[in-house]
């Protein structure tokens, strides 16, 4: 098992959701588990917004310091070096979406080494509803990243629309990506409202962590 | 056309592209810099021009010159950067051209922060700019609303030869939500403006655009023009959203986002048997008067809520005059109020009230 997760993909792709749910799939079996929200350039609905309820259930949440996590500057602690590196953490990057925010993974590329890497896609997004969209985006955000994505995930999904069927089309396209860019599927993502879901890669279910009361 | 996921920032630049905007100027600031980066990347794709400006003056000059064409075109900001446009803003509904702009806004005044706020009430409704003028404002609630109004503005915009504003907040802009976008306008059939757009004077007269006169008989006449136009508008124009009103012995008022957080609070009420209900403006300029004067007759009290320092609030005293109490709630600093506290806030002057 791999020590570092990090997740990437385009803007709203689902990577905060994934990874903070993921921190906590990790907690399971693992004794220390940390977060690092490196999302530069997200103003809003980030990982730092959830700090006491990730706390509360002893994941270690590392965001910039004090009043600067309301800002969108770009911050990336040292600690998340520290935690990247500290073999007793397993350590799960949450990373800011496009270009511009997966510029950080690049920066933080000596201290990972024993990391995997996932490309988030919902398929229902901007961008990334084709074939030809995924393969783009993936060769776009690989430059910058400078690191070797292993996996994609199947992230689609309409927030709390979402169906059985929407999720199987998403897997469809996402199949049909991973097969041309040779990277395996390494789950499709269910929510927690939706059961029985007949998906073809192992399915991860999540809770939705980033909402409002409205 | 199958639903998909965007923000509201996204929302509205691909609301505008498929209402045959192929041009937007824009300067990135937060919390809307995801409008120009999509239009940067679709806008290619639909054989459209994205320019990214070296400012604010320099990006609403550029929708004036584009305006003059007669060309659909957009510019997103958010509120400093819509400050910065006002010069220009004013220019253009002196020359009466029709434009689109959004305002994504945050906390402020001043340089403030890039939480979600309402403060641009009154300079988006009461001027903003120097000299006698009016812009369109529509204040969605919904990313699905932010598409439908997009579309709407540019029609308006057009139709009466106007700048109109999207008056959005940072909260819409940067929620995702499933959202259906309408089909594609065929330029073609967008609104002929060769009577007076810049389009070059080959065979025909010189058209002039222009925002100045310096005879001041002519300069009133073009203020009389701009005043019946305004007139036209409050006439044919206004827009709101009535929430379970028709029972209500109280009436919350509140757009935007605040809008669509005070409709759970009105279900709320609802539960414990309180007969509330909800009054949006959809159109804040021109604002829905008569309707709420209206339900000033039959209810007993209204509660304005809003993210600013109470600036709708004046224009729901105008409409209610002194017929009924109005009690107002806020928060500022790009502070979001909760269902639960806004109710708590309601129960407390129903309260005060009633001993």
């Amino acid at each position: 098992m791999p020590k570092n997760f990090v997740f990437i993909g385009l803007f709203g792709s689902g990577k905060t959701e994934i990874a903070i749910n993921y921190a906590l799939h990790l907690k399971k079996e693992n004794e220390k588990v940390a977060i690092a929200d490196v999302d530069i350039i997200s103003p809003y609905f980030r990982t730092r917004d959830v700090i006491e309820q990730l706390e509360k259930k002893g994941i270690k949440v590392i965001t910039p310091p004090g009043a600067l996590k309301y800002a969108d500057l770009p911050i990336v602690s040292g600690a998340v070096a520290g935690y990247l590196n500290n073999e007793e953490y397993k350590t799960v990057l949450d990373v800011g979406g496009e270009e511009n925010g997966v510029v950080v993974v690049g920066y933080l590329k000596p201290h990972l080494s024993d990391a995997e890497i996932s490309f988030v896609v919902n398929t229902r997004r901007p961008f990334t509803s084709t074939v030809d969209g995924i393969i783009k985006a993936y060769n776009q955000l690989s430059k910058i990243a400078k690191v070797k994505i292993n996996y994609l995930i199947n992230n689609t999904n309409l927030s709390n629309e979402t169906t059985e069927e929407i999720i199987l089309q998403g897997e469809e396209i996402v199949a049909k990506a991973s097969e041309i860019l040779e990277i395996p599927v390494k789950f499709t993502v269910v929510p927690e409202f939706l059961n029985d879901v007949k998906a073809r890669f192992p399915i991860f279910r999540i809770e939705r962590f980033m909402k409002m009361e409205l | 056309m199958e639903k998909v996921m965007v923000k509201g920032t996204e929302a509205i630049g691909e609301a505008a592209i498929r209402a045959g905007c192929r041009h937007f100027f824009g300067y990135p600031i937060t919390p809307q810099s995801e409008l120009p980066e999509y239009m940067s990347k679709r806008l290619p794709e639909v054989g459209g021009v994205f320019l990214q400006t070296e400012s604010e003056v320099a990006t609403v000059n550029m929708l004036y010159g584009a305006a003059c064409t007669g060309t659909r075109v957009m510019t997103s900001t958010s509120s400093p950067g819509f400050s910065l446009m006002m010069e220009g803003v004013s220019y253009m509904a002196c020359a009466q051209l029709p434009a689109v702009f959004v305002n994504v806004v945050r906390g402020g005044p001043g340089l403030g922060d890039i939480q979600p706020a309402q403060g641009d009430y009154w300079q988006a409704t009461k001027g903003g700019g120097h000299g006698d003028y009016k812009l369109i404002v529509l204040a969605p609630s919904t990313v699905q609303e932010a598409v439908d109004l997009t579309v709407l503005a540019f029609d308006l915009a057009d139709k009466y030869r106007t700048p109109a504003l999207i008056l959005a907040d940072g909260l819409l802009g940067q929620m995702m939500e499933p959202v259906e976008f309408p089909e594609f306008r065929d330029l073609e059939t967008l609104p002929d403006h060769s009577s007076w757009a810049l389009t070059g004077a080959n065979g025909r007269k010189p058209h002039i655009v222009t925002s100045f006169d310096i005879d001041p008989y002519v300069l009133e006449k073009m203020n009389l023009e701009l005043v019946e136009k305004y007139k036209e508008i409050e006439k044919n124009e206004v827009r709101w959203e009535e929430f379970k009103t028709e029972d209500a012995e109280i009436i919350i008022t509140a757009f935007g986002t605040v809008g669509r957080i005070a409709k759970s609070v009105v279900e709320m009420a609802r539960k414990d048997g309180l007969k509330i209900g909800l009054f949006r403006p959809i159109t804040v300029w021109p604002f829905p008067y008569k309707p709420l004067e209206e339900l000033a007759e039959k209810v007993e009290m209204f509660f304005d809520v809003e993210m600013n320092m109470g600036q709708m609030l004046e224009d729901v005293r105008l409409a209610v005059k002194d017929k009924k109490p109005i009690a107002f709630y806020s928060r500022m600093g790009g502070v979001v109020p909760t269902p639960n506290e806004i109710y708590e806030a309601l129960k407390k002057e129903i309260g005060r009230r009633v001993k």
